[in-house]
């Protein structure tokens, strides 16, 4: 029997037992995956490793009240889906509760699974890590410090007694490399990474790009603290807009009385001619699948329209509440975790053109360090900058040894003034290089 | 086996774990977890291979794929040998004691406490509040190649509790925590009640709190920030694959003096806070290693591998994973030693300055020096006084800089537990320090 074929048996016995306990309704996520990483350390191959894991989260509801457990013990499933139920019976009756995702037609999205990736072995694993590894040597005066090869293959359903059965497939690989270049006082170091669902990824240039990156942040100067034009690379405003942005946009968030966001709908909330739409079915994406972690059928949302706010995020619960269909972004980090509203595939759109000619006086950040430690609420921020290089008068001039940038995520998205055309997936964040006026960089 | 191996070890885990969430006075969700599973890492020359299963059952197997994967990575990638530091047959003692297993308590009575530090948080002008329990049982089995073999049961439990106040658009967040290597008289220890109130006055208290102007100033860090900042600038720097990759700014400064004098940091795993561990995830007996010690930086972190890699620079027993991952080094209770200062000292002698206290996270670049952190608030201290309270305060600064500048340290040392993340793996750990009282760093804001 295939493992999604015993993976199945094992969610219609927890689907069974919970109902014998007294779930009026059950939903049952079952995964079975096969990873494998190779951990880079300096210029050599330190330790390949290979993990399968099987598993199941099942959700038990009792009165509109939700109780969870997982488990990957074959011998446990019974006494999980019972755990689920008695902690189901602890809450009180939910009055908003309007039951789980219904089952409904799907579409499949192309290349999110590459047969390729599945059945991939160790010698393969190991070329494309060493081809990493040959980009970063590639650049003089650059030393590889650490790297790690991951890709993995999944099969997972979801069932529920209203009728869901959603049956999926995915893979994902990914490089990651980081270097360090000069000494002392001058020593810089910077990273770059890639991620696909399909085996297409360019591991030499994942290296040699965060070898050339090293090597043009050494001896950085010091900045004068001012407000500033701040050019935000992809990896950069990626990080911020996840650590400042993406909690007001969810319903539950919003519902809670814990998002700015709230009764904003409709209103404009950043500069005309942004688009931030969230595709649960974009082509390849990573956060791409026919169906959400509940099994709602995944959608293409526009979150804000030529600058204007036009939907939360919301689950099937949160839309239920709200009197909304769901957007289809309930979603689950692992079968160990129930679900939460997250993000599918969120892509900025903003006019192109070249922002660094633009730009007589500024900044460019390569990516920002401490962007979780922001206020998810207010999006108040202040993260240190990394591989970041003075513009003067359309040019990028020296390297940038320590700076701060500090800010607001509303008014940096009232403050764009352009947009590269370097397009990036940086995992569900899909963004060009942004730049901002009149942000504060401390020096 | 078929195969030559130098070395191979293997961990079995079993846990159960049960996680309470409630979500503005509501229980939004309970959750219980039933998980076991093997890892068996191999090295075959200088390189490893690690193999996991859901199934114990299968530890034969999974070696077997282990030593054949390391045997195939050697072959086609080699690399220089491999020693491992030899250690000695590790005794678990002095396990903490469990006195109120959280087993025996209801998930009604743990509920119904939830539901109170809730209603103590909400406050006025508290628009929302969250409080999330969790427990944890593990049962981890050790056993390698050399005959070390080593067994202990850990119970895990805590408790957070966030209040957000809000006022025209301004939110603020207030946080409290608790979480021990302790059963459910974790709730004997610390009052939750009162604590969930702290929180709730700490995020009203924010809403009239002004944002700094930045810039380079003296400051003070309460116990629980310079806690972080110890653990993110000094605990990184010195765990030993950074130091081996060349990415930490202290790989050269072995034996010299990196701190002012008044400084001295103990990571201590066999303390039972938050990070501790009876031995690691090598098999290794946990005991306490002095890091800097009067300003001198006296010991790395170690695995057996660094350990043997750079001699004389610390011994192994810093290994952690997260569940089936990889053993890493990582930190475990992170401290710096008390002072002979206090705090009203240190006020007299800043005169005027920023006071941060608490702490909402940071992170490090060993490699080129540089930290950034988060206060949770801060004070102007102004000729000497606490003047007026401050929000979104964040320090960020190279690591020897501050370490230099270092004046004063008192004696009133308190220690917070929390989770760190490093390669992707996550671990339980808790850091400490007294106040301390730093002569010029940066300070971000946005005022």
């Amino acid at each position: 029997m295939s493992d999604i074929n015993v993976i199945y048996k094992w969610a219609e016995k927890a689907q069974k037992a919970a109902q014998q306990a007294g779930a009026d309704e059950v939903e049952v996520f079952g995964l079975s995956s096969r990873s494998i990483h190779v951990d880079i350390q300096l210029d050599k191959i330190d330790l390949a490793r290979e993990t399968h894991t099987r598993g199941l989260g099942i959700k038990a509801i009792v009165g509109g009240a939700i109780g969870f457990s997982s488990t990957n013990m074959p011998l446990y499933i019974e006494n999980a889906a019972r755990a689920a139920v008695s902690s189901a019976k602890v809450r009180a009756n939910d009055p908003e509760w309007s039951g789980l995702a219904r089952g409904s037609t799907y579409k499949k999205v192309a290349r999110i699974f590459d047969p390729r990736i599945a059945s991939i072995d160790i010698d393969t694993c190991i070329d494309l890590s060493t081809s990493m590894i040959e980009g970063a040597v590639s650049v003089e005066a650059v030393i590889p410090t650490t790297g790690k090869f991951t890709c993995s293959s999944s099969d997972y359903l979801i069932l529920n007694t209203s009728g869901v059965e959603v049956k999926e497939k995915t893979t994902r690989i990914n490089g990651y490399m980081e270097c360090r270049s000069g000494e002392g006082n001058g020593l810089a170091n910077a990273y770059e990474f890639d991620i696909s669902r399909n085996l297409d990824i360019d591991y030499y240039h994942i290296g040699e790009e965060a070898a050339r990156q090293a090597a043009a942040s050494v001896n950085g100067v010091g900045i004068e603290t001012c407000e500033t034009e701040v050019l935000l690379k992809p990896s950069a405003i990626a990080d911020i807009l996840e650590s400042t942005l993406l909690s007001s946009l969810s319903a539950d968030n919003v519902q809670k009385g814990r998002s700015a966001l709230l009764g904003k709908l409709g209103g404009q909330l950043t500069v005309e001619g942004l688009d931030i739409v969230d595709d649960g079915m974009l082509e390849g994406g990573i956060g791409s699948a026919r169906s959400d972690d509940e099994g709602t059928p995944s959608r293409k949302n526009h979150i804000i329209k030529n600058g204007e706010l036009c939907t939360y995020l919301y689950d099937t619960y949160t839309a239920g509440k709200a009197g909304v269909d769901s957007t289809g972004n309930a979603s689950r980090n692992s079968y160990a975790q129930t679900t939460s509203i997250d993000i599918r595939n969120m892509k900025l759109e903003f006019p192109p053109s070249d922002v660094i000619a633009e730009t007589s006086k500024g900044v460019l950040v390569g990516s920002v360090i401490g962007a979780h430690t922001a206020n998810p609420i207010s999006g108040d921020f202040s993260v240190e900058a990394r591989n970041s290089f003075i513009i003067k008068d359309g040019e990028i001039t020296s390297p940038i040894k320590s700076m701060m940038v500090t800010g607001n995520v509303f008014q940096l998205l009232q403050n764009i003034n352009g947009a590269g055309s370097d397009v990036k997936v940086l995992g569900n964040i899909i963004t060009p290089t942004i730049k901002v006026s009149g942000l504060k960089v401390v020096g | 086996m078929t195969h030559h191996t130098d070395f191979h070890d293997t961990r079995i885990l079993r846990t159960t774990g049960l996680s309470i969430f409630v979500d503005n006075g509501e229980i939004h969700e309970i959750s219980e977890s039933f998980h076991q599973g093997a890892a068996s890492r191999a090295l075959v020359g200088g390189s490893w291979a690690l193999v996991t299963s859901d199934n114990p059952d299968d530890a034969d197997k999974i070696l077997d794929f282990a030593v054949t994967l390391a045997g195939r990575t050697h072959l086609k990638s080699p690399r220089a040998n491999i020693e491992l530091a030899s250690v000695e047959p590790s005794v678990v003692h002095d396990l903490p004691k469990v006195e109120k297993d959280p087993g025996d308590i209801s998930i009604e009575e743990k509920v119904g406490l939830l539901l109170e530090i809730h209603k103590r948080a909400r406050l006025p002008d508290i628009t929302s509040t969250s409080v999330i329990y969790s427990e944890s049982h593990s049962k981890v089995e050790y056993f390698n190649s050399e005959g070390i073999e080593t067994e202990y049961n850990l119970v895990r439990t805590g408790f957070a509790v966030n209040a957000v106040a809000s006022q025209n658009g301004n939110f603020q967040i207030g946080r409290e925590s608790r979480f021990g290597v302790c059963g459910y008289e974790l709730f004997d220890r610390y009052d939750a009640l009162m604590l969930a109130e702290k929180a709730g006055n700490t995020a009203r208290d924010l809403l009239s709190a002004k944002v700094p102007k930045g810039g380079r100033m003296p400051v003070i860090l309460d116990q629980e920030l310079s806690g972080v900042f110890i653990h993110e600038a000094v605990g990184h720097a010195v765990e030993a694959d950074h130091v081996i990759e060349g990415n930490s700014i202290l790989a050269d400064k072995f034996g010299s003096q990196i701190a002012a004098p008044c400084v001295t940091v103990i990571d201590d795993p066999s303390m039972h806070g938050f990070g501790y561990y009876p031995v690691d995830d090598e098999g290794v007996e946990s005991r306490p290693t002095t890091l800097i010690k009067d300003g001198v930086l006296t010991s790395y972190l170690h695995s057996r591998e660094t350990a043997a890699q750079i001699p004389g620079t610390g011994l192994p027993g810093h290994a952690r994973s997260q569940g089936l991952s990889r053993p890493i080094i990582r930190m475990s209770n992170t401290f710096v030693e008390n002072g002979d200062s206090n705090f009203e000292e240190m006020l007299g002698e800043m005169q005027d300055g920023i006071y941060l206290t608490g702490s909402r996270g940071g992170q490090v670049n060993p490699g080129e020096g540089v930290f950034q952190f988060n206060a949770e608030r801060g004070f102007m201290v102004t000729n000497g006084e606490l003047a007026a309270p401050l929000r979104d305060v964040s320090l960020s600064g190279h690591i020897l800089d501050i370490l230099m500048h270092v004046k004063l340290a008192a004696s009133d040392k308190k220690m917070n537990s929390g989770q760190c993340g490093k390669g992707g793996q996550m671990a339980p750990v808790s850091d400490g320090s007294p106040h301390i009282l730093i002569s010029e760093a940066t300070v971000g804001g946005s005022g």
